[in-house]
């Protein structure tokens, strides 16, 4: 590798260097395995002289003392303890030929004169090799001397390596700077300038104490927590191979932010992951967690095999899960045993073993080569099974809210004496017809009827007009008032029967069809079109508005339920009730005494069909009919039945649309079925095909304590692997996780490389410390937020972060944290972030689906199967916090992408932080930061003029006091942009219509002007940067 | 390690980059009376590569879906000898292809393509590419390449990040991480489509993987704005947008002088970057100031339409200024005989989409005298089957075990065909190349090692090619 190639990879760089600086000055000379031989045979050594038979070279295996001291192929002793004169090893380190010198000439690699000379001494010392340290089982730690000044343990750990150094913290960085850096690491969001107030105005010894709990207290901390584990999860709202179709789930993220909020214990979290359908009588929220295990991205692509998807996910859920709770790369292990790290290729399908059982099809479609009986109909609109019908509680929020709303907007657009009155009249019919509905007397005849012409939706079927046609059968039957119509013979083809109904003077607000003694388990369809027949007998149709049934097939757009039923209403007839189904007129039709009301019905084939309407009108067919009883229903229903003004109506309408698309709180989420598992198989060089592999059972990995395996008799299962996961003998789960916690709060973690605590990651640069943390974890209840509060209230984290010149040689990257680490912000909380400062952020709201911010048109072109257009959310929706967008794993929204979001196609424990000119750009021009820009400026421009508005702004956004020169710069670019708008109106209309926020109605050239201001403030590198 | 003489070539974007970040940045020295920031912090800085390079920028025609071979490139006359007859059992046993038991077939597929030799190489080319026979002395024909995956997106992940896993660098991000950008005011890596929709695998088969997102592909948009949120708000007028970013570098700045924070300079250089783009994008993407003759010559009838002609053009355009990586993707090359994919209609329209403009860019490269260090590759993501799939119309499937690429300029060997398959074009009989050989060799046409060219990640120096054995195919070389 080139000089100027390394640095890029900073971790690696890290881990490279790190040893040396810890060696540099130990207080003995003892070289030690783990921290200075076993990284360097990781990276030259173990590629030919390691774990992996197939590719050992010489016969000579070095990670093994025992094989070490034996002789090679060659006869040569590799290492001689205490004789490095007598080691081979040491000879081919110094040797002048080309051809004997290791590391080999093929490698690249070379070691140093110091690395060779560690491996001198430390074969002269004796050879001493230690276990990896990650796999070490975990033992109480000793804390070393509090230092003065320390606040907790953490500080000891921390404070005896300084010591050590001879270097001194940093002190306490400004309590304004630390509630900033607080507020930000445990809830993404900047604190505000009254809480930044309070804190400054609290005298009190615990201030800091009391600001921790209050952040750790509130909702917002499990949505920070949950963007950091979604990425762990993998959790995205599409599937990612292929299409890239939408799949339903998001009531998992909704479990991962409660489970974080409720500080859910990390056994139980990981429990209800890995196999909450498996836990005893297992709740709702257990069975929504198990869709971890459907994470994995999934593909419906013809011409797919299924055997090789499965594979596929298989081996993906193997990596997730080992990056996420075991720190290791199991990867590797799909083909061989692992190079540098003791995972044999066992390990791999061993544990890919405990998921045999996970129900799931390797292409989601039943195609003709691949028949899958059980996805029959299936297309790519369609979601991706199993799922649970579950509630989301945002989603019963919203439509709560929403009717209220209707409601609320009826009561205002109506004269309640008029409401009172057209009650008042239809209490006659009320008291007649108890459930609101009338089941008139009236005849059918049997028509050849034709179809309207266009169906309105794709898949819709266009509805039988009733107008049109003639009629077949001479003389219409009559039936009586409350008898259902049945035809002894089913229409033929091409003909409908045709209902006259005759419920007298009567305005018709709804029509509903049941079926009364329908078969469960029966398929029908039914197709409707309704018209209106005077006296006189001349016909005229009617519009069928909304219309919707509680027992109805599920059609998908999208992945997504489509809302209603359109014409035509299909079903599965369900083991009870009377499956009824409803719809609205479009507008409610008067009837004149003598005028009848046709219903054609296609499909209507012999069963009994009871036809019936109602006055009472309304925009939700499922709850019309029932007289209603409080004001604010009375108004809505006079308002649609009696419709004193259309536009006020209309705009009901577009207020229930939007009603709809809460479904009435009910969510769908793929969770995990168990099944009778799959037989799994050791895949010689991973390649599915292969048969001639061994069967395995679920096991542990063997290498790690703990070690637990199936037998004939009982196999293990995920809820098995998640208790030992979670076990006191398991050490590497804890670590994994507090190490990852460490790396949240200070930028690196202890161990830097944090999808791999193996021999090719690095040694902690606080191995002690990493232990202390990982048992104080393990062994008080796996506590998250107690560990969060440990590590928050540290000294060492309330360092400040300015940088220390004089560390700049001793220790390049503070890995010895002698200051605190400055960090941009995520992705998310950067949108969080500045939606925030500028007021606009909708954070009263925790959970529900995801949302669509602002989006550059045609990015989602080259979608298809099927084609997507992407509607940017159009309500406050379009301020919901960055955890909630939409995740296409394909097209990650640009913004996400641009601030190093993953994509989230496998487990990512760290995303780099690039600095690029598209986060310029977007920071620049994506609409959502200009539109916060424009809404920070009125929310400056309509405090006093007297008042400082530029020094709050800089509180809103840096919580601190602006600059002399800072206001310099912005007071100059104020007038100079005050002025330009002033003499380009138009210019400045255009700036301050971005966004959904209506725009100021006075003053534009200041609006405008301030907005530059709060563009440049915005885009400012310490706004987007936690110090 | 590495020669110096080559080290000493220098070019503006060294410049540029030696002198702090350019013209902002020399007005930032001014405002802070101080020396401006060192540069080291952008990722993006020319890097010497491992060895004297013999290209510098590749362009990479990818025709998305997998073209034809033996329509186009393999001579195969048995094909429509044996039309309708089932390929020897031999060739098929233990073979796996995509849509297997629906619509695949074992009989042979003949076809009416005529097929002749060109130029003093003699390289067989049928009649559907007329224009590239024109050439055929210019270009280095492989016939054996094979690849390991037979869908779609995997396939053309494969080809691009040398993996059908996602998550992998693309080839585009491997050479900007190596050798860095020579523009200093476009990414050093873009991507142009054409065709309906996009290829299969969206953004991944740009993607910069594992690497900083700096080395990502940035696609270049044949529709509004060239670049994701290029344009500037409305309301900003270029004039206001420039005061804009100005006053973002003096806050900056203060904080720099404040803190000494390595992070800030690269954000003043990722803003002047970015100023630079906007101007520097609409320009590239302008191209009615290019002569009629050149219109003429790629066959762009309205400059102002999007098509692959356009994009043929485009990629001379930011070769000439200076781009590492320019990836071509066009789309609707799967042709397995559906109503809108087959070979009777709808690959002869393709190949008339592409050829005259394939023709053209490697022409108009070398009279520029662009085409000595530009290498331009042309292939898809795996070849058709010699057996016809029956839908519809007659196709053909997915195949993996032998198809053509070629490759122009860059030292590649002008006038040669490489390998041979056998008597159906089913397999390689001599020379098989597989893809990790081809990325090997235009890694080192690019002056990098693709055993040294790695990233250290999950407990791996990872590399384009991969842990199988790869190597540099000499015999193609110049």
């Amino acid at each position: 590798m080139s000089p100027s190639l390394r640095p890029l990879c900073q971790l690696a760089a890290v881990a490279l260097g790190l040893p040396a600086l810890f060696a540099a000055d130990q207080a003995d000379d003892t070289v030690r395995f783990n921290r200075d031989i076993r990284p360097i045979m990781s990276d030259t050594c173990f590629h030919c002289h390691g774990f992996d038979e197939k590719s050992r070279k010489g016969g000579l295996r070095l990670d093994i003392r025992e094989f070490a001291l034996k002789a090679g192929k060659s006869g040569e002793i590799a290492i001689v303890p205490g004789k490095p004169e007598e080691s081979e090893i040491i000879k081919r380190l110094y040797t002048k030929d080309e051809d004997e010198l290791m590391p080999a000439k093929e490698s690249h690699k070379t070691l140093t004169p110091e690395q060779k000379e560690l491996f001198r001494r430390w074969v002269k010392q004796g050879a001493v090799y230690e276990a990896h340290w990650a796999y070490t089982p975990l033992n109480a730690v000793a804390v070393p001397a509090m230092p003065a000044g320390g606040r907790n343990p953490i500080d000891a750990f921390i404070g005896a390596k300084l010591a050590e150094k001879k270097i001194a913290p940093s002190a306490e960085a400004p309590k304004e700077k630390l509630l900033r850096r607080l507020s930000l690491d445990l809830t993404g969001l900047p604190p505000s300038p009254a809480e930044l107030a309070a804190f400054l105005a609290d005298p009190s010894p615990n201030a800091y104490e009391k600001q921790v709990d209050r952040l750790l207290a509130s909702p917002h901390y499990g949505e920070r927590m949950a963007v950091w584990w979604l990425d762990i999860a993998r959790f995205a709202d599409t599937v990612g191979f292929h299409g890239d179709q939408n799949q339903r789930i998001f009531p998992y993220r909704d479990y991962v932010i409660n489970a974080f909020n409720a500080n859910k214990p990390f056994d139980a979290f990981t429990r209800e992951q890995l196999a909450g359908d498996l836990l005893p009588n297992s709740t709702e929220e257990q069975k929504v967690a198990s869709g971890y295990n459907r994470l994995n991205m999934m593909t419906r692509e013809g011409g797919a095999q299924p055997k090789e998807y499965l594979a596929k996910y298989g081996a993906e859920r193997v990596r997730s899960v080992s990056a996420a709770w075991l720190g290791s790369t199991f990867g590797c292990a799909e083909c061989h045993d692992h190079k540098f790290d003791p995972i044999k290729a066992a390990d791999f399908y061993t544990l890919q073993s405990f998921f045999a059982d996970v129900k799931q099809w390797g292409v989601y479609a039943d195609y003709a080569y691949t028949p899958e009986p059980e996805l029959r109909g299936v297309n790519n609109d369609s979601p991706f099974p199993p799922e649970i019908k579950t509630t989301s509680p945002y989603l019963q929020k919203q439509d709560a809210r929403a009717r209220q709303e209707i409601a609320a907007f009826a009561q205002t657009k109506t004269d309640p004496a008029k409401v009172a009155a057209w009650i008042a009249a239809l209490q006659p019919f009320a008291q007649k017809n108890a459930d609101g509905w009338l089941k008139p007397a009236g005849s059918y005849e049997i028509r050849k009827t034709a179809m309207a012409a266009t169906p309105a939706k794709k898949g819709a079927k266009a509805a039988p007009s009733p107008s049109v046609g003639t009629p077949v059968a001479a003389a219409p039957q009559a039936f009586a008032a409350g008898q259902p119509i049945a035809l002894k013979k089913a229409p033929a083809k091409g003909e409908n029967v045709v209902v006259a109904l005759k419920p007298g003077a009567l305005r018709v607000a709804a029509v509903r069809l049941a079926l009364p003694e329908a078969k469960a388990g029966s398929r029908s369809s039914l197709t409707v079109g309704f018209a209106v027949r005077t006296a006189a007998g001349k016909e005229r149709k009617l519009v069928a508005g909304f219309a919707d049934a509680e027992a109805k097939d599920f059609k998908y757009a999208g992945g997504a339920e489509i809302l209603g039923l359109g014409n035509t209403w299909s079903l599965t007839v369900p083991a009870t009730g009377t499956p009824s189904a409803v719809w609205l007129l479009d507008a409610p039709v008067d009837l004149a005494e003598g005028d009848a009301l046709l219903v054609a019905i296609d499909g209507a084939g012999t069963q009994p069909i009871q036809v019936s309407v109602t006055p009472f009108g309304g925009y939700d067919p499922l709850t019309v009919g029932t007289p209603p009883l409080s004001p604010g229903n009375q108004a809505v229903a006079y308002l649609c039945s009696v419709q004193p003004a259309r536009p006020d109506f209309e705009q009901v309408k577009a207020m229930a649309a939007k009603l709809r698309e809460y479904r009435r709180g009910v969510a769908w989420s793929l969770v995990t079925e168990a099944r009778a598992p799959i037989t799994v198989r050791i895949l010689p060089r991973g390649n599915f095909l292969d048969t001639t592999g061994p069967v395995v059972l679920p096991a542990t990995p063997s290498f790690l304590p703990g070690y637990r395996q199936s037998t004939e008799q009982q196999r293990l299962t995920r809820l098995d692997l998640a208790n030992w996961l979670t076990s006191k003998e398991n050490p590497i789960t804890a670590r994994t996780f507090t190490n990852r916690l460490w790396q949240i709060f200070h930028g690196t973690g202890l161990s830097a490389v944090l999808d791999d605590l193996g021999s090719q990651g690095e040694l902690p640069s606080h191995p002690e410390l990493l232990d202390w943390l990982a048992v104080e974890f393990r062994d008080h209840g796996w506590d998250v937020k107690r560990m969060v509060r440990l590590m928050v209230t540290s000294r060492t984290y309330r360092q400040s972060s300015s940088l220390r010149p004089e560390l700049k040689d001793i220790d390049p990257a503070n890995r010895l944290l002698a200051s605190q680490n400055p960090r941009r912000l995520d992705a998310e909380f950067i949108r969080d972030n500045a939606l925030a400062i500028s007021g606009l952020l909708n954070a009263a709201d925790i959970g529900g689906p995801s949302v669509k911010p602002y989006q550059p048109d045609g990015y989602y072109e080259p979608l298809q199967f099927p084609n997507r257009t992407y509607v940017a959310s159009k309500d406050a929706e379009q301020w919901r916090r960055g955890l909630y967008m939409h995740w296409q794993r394909m097209f990650l929204h640009p913004m996400l992408v641009n601030f190093d979001a993953p994509a989230r196609d496998e487990c990512v424990a760290l995303r780099s932080a690039s600095n690029t000119p598209q986060q310029a750009l977007t920071l620049l021009n994506d609409p959502t930061f200009v539109e916060a820009a424009r809404v920070l400026a009125a929310r400056l421009l309509a405090k006093p003029a007297k008042e400082d508005r530029l020094n709050a702004a800089f509180l809103l956004a840096v919580g601190r006091g602006i600059k002399p020169t800072e206001r310099a710069s912005l007071e100059k670019l104020i007038a100079d942009q005050q002025a330009y708008y002033a003499a380009h109106p138009a210019e400045a209309t255009k700036l301050l219509k971005i966004g959904l926020t209506p725009p100021p109605t006075d003053d534009p050239a200041a609006h405008a002007a301030w907005t530059q201001a709060c563009r440049v403030l915005l885009n400012s590198h310490e706004v987007i940067t936690r110090y | 390690m590495t020669d110096l003489p080559f080290i000493a070539q220098r070019t503006r974007r060294h410049f540029l980059r030696d002198c702090g970040v350019g013209l902002g940045a020399l007005a930032l020295g001014d405002l802070l009376g101080r020396e401006t920031p060192p540069a080291a912090a952008d990722p993006l800085a020319p890097k010497p590569p491992h060895f004297r390079p013999k290209a510098k920028h590749v362009i990479y025609l990818f025709m998305a879906g997998g073209p034809s071979q033996l329509e186009f490139f393999e001579h195969k006359p048995k094909l429509n000898e044996l039309n309708g007859q089932p390929i020897p059992a031999s060739f098929i046993e233990g073979k796996r292809f995509a849509f297997m038991g629906s619509s695949h077939r074992v009989n042979l597929l003949g076809h009416d393509k005529k097929f002749k030799q060109h130029g003093a190489s003699g390289a067989w080319v049928s009649d559907m590419l007329p224009h590239t026979a024109g050439i055929a002395d210019e270009l280095c024909f492989v016939k054996t390449c094979r690849t390991d995956l037979f869908n779609h997106a995997p396939a053309k992940l494969f080809m691009n990040t040398g993996s059908g896993l996602f998550g992998r660098p693309s080839m585009g991000s491997w050479l900007t991480y190596g050798l860095g950008s020579e523009c200093a005011n476009l990414p050093g890596f873009v991507v142009l489509q054409s065709g309906p929709r996009g290829p299969r695998g969206g953004a991944s088969l740009w993607s910069s993987g594992m690497l900083p997102s700096t080395y990502q592909g940035v696609p270049l948009r044949n529709k509004g704005e060239p670049i994701l949120n290029l344009s500037n708000p409305g309301g900003v007028t270029a004039a206001e947008q420039r005061k804009v970013i100005d006053a973002v570098r003096q806050l900056n700045a203060g904080r720099l002088a404040a803190t000494s924070d390595d992070e800030i300079s690269a954000r003043i250089n990722a803003y002047e970057m970015a100023y630079r783009m906007q101007t520097s994008a609409p320009e590239l993407m302008d191209i009615r100031g290019e002569s009629k003759a050149t219109l003429d010559l790629y066959g762009i009838q309205d400059p102002g339409e999007s098509s692959f002609a356009r994009n043929c053009l485009l990629a001379r355009r930011l070769v000439e200024r200076g781009v590492r990586f320019v990836q071509l993707y066009d789309t609707n090359w799967d042709h397995h005989g559906g109503v809108t994919e087959n070979l009777q209609k709808h690959l002869p329209a393709k190949a008339k989409d592409i050829d005259q403009a394939c023709a053209a860019l490697v022409k108009d490269l070398k009279a520029r005298g662009l085409l000595d260090d530009t290498i331009v590759v042309w292939g898809g993501e795996f070849g058709r089957t010699p057996m016809g799939e029956v839908r519809e119309f007659t196709g053909r499937n997915h195949h993996i075990d032998a198809f053509t690429m070629w490759f122009a300029g860059g030292g590649f060997k002008p006038g040669l065909t490489y390998g041979e398959t056998d008597e159906f074009g089913f397999g390689a009989v001599k020379d098989p190349v597989h893809v990790r050989d081809v990325h090997a060799t235009l890694l080192h046409q690019m002056g990098l090692d693709h055993e040294r060219l790695t990233v250290r990640t999950q407990g791996l120096d990872l590399r384009l090619t991969g842990v199988m054995p790869a190597k540099v195919i000499k015999p193609l070389l110049a």
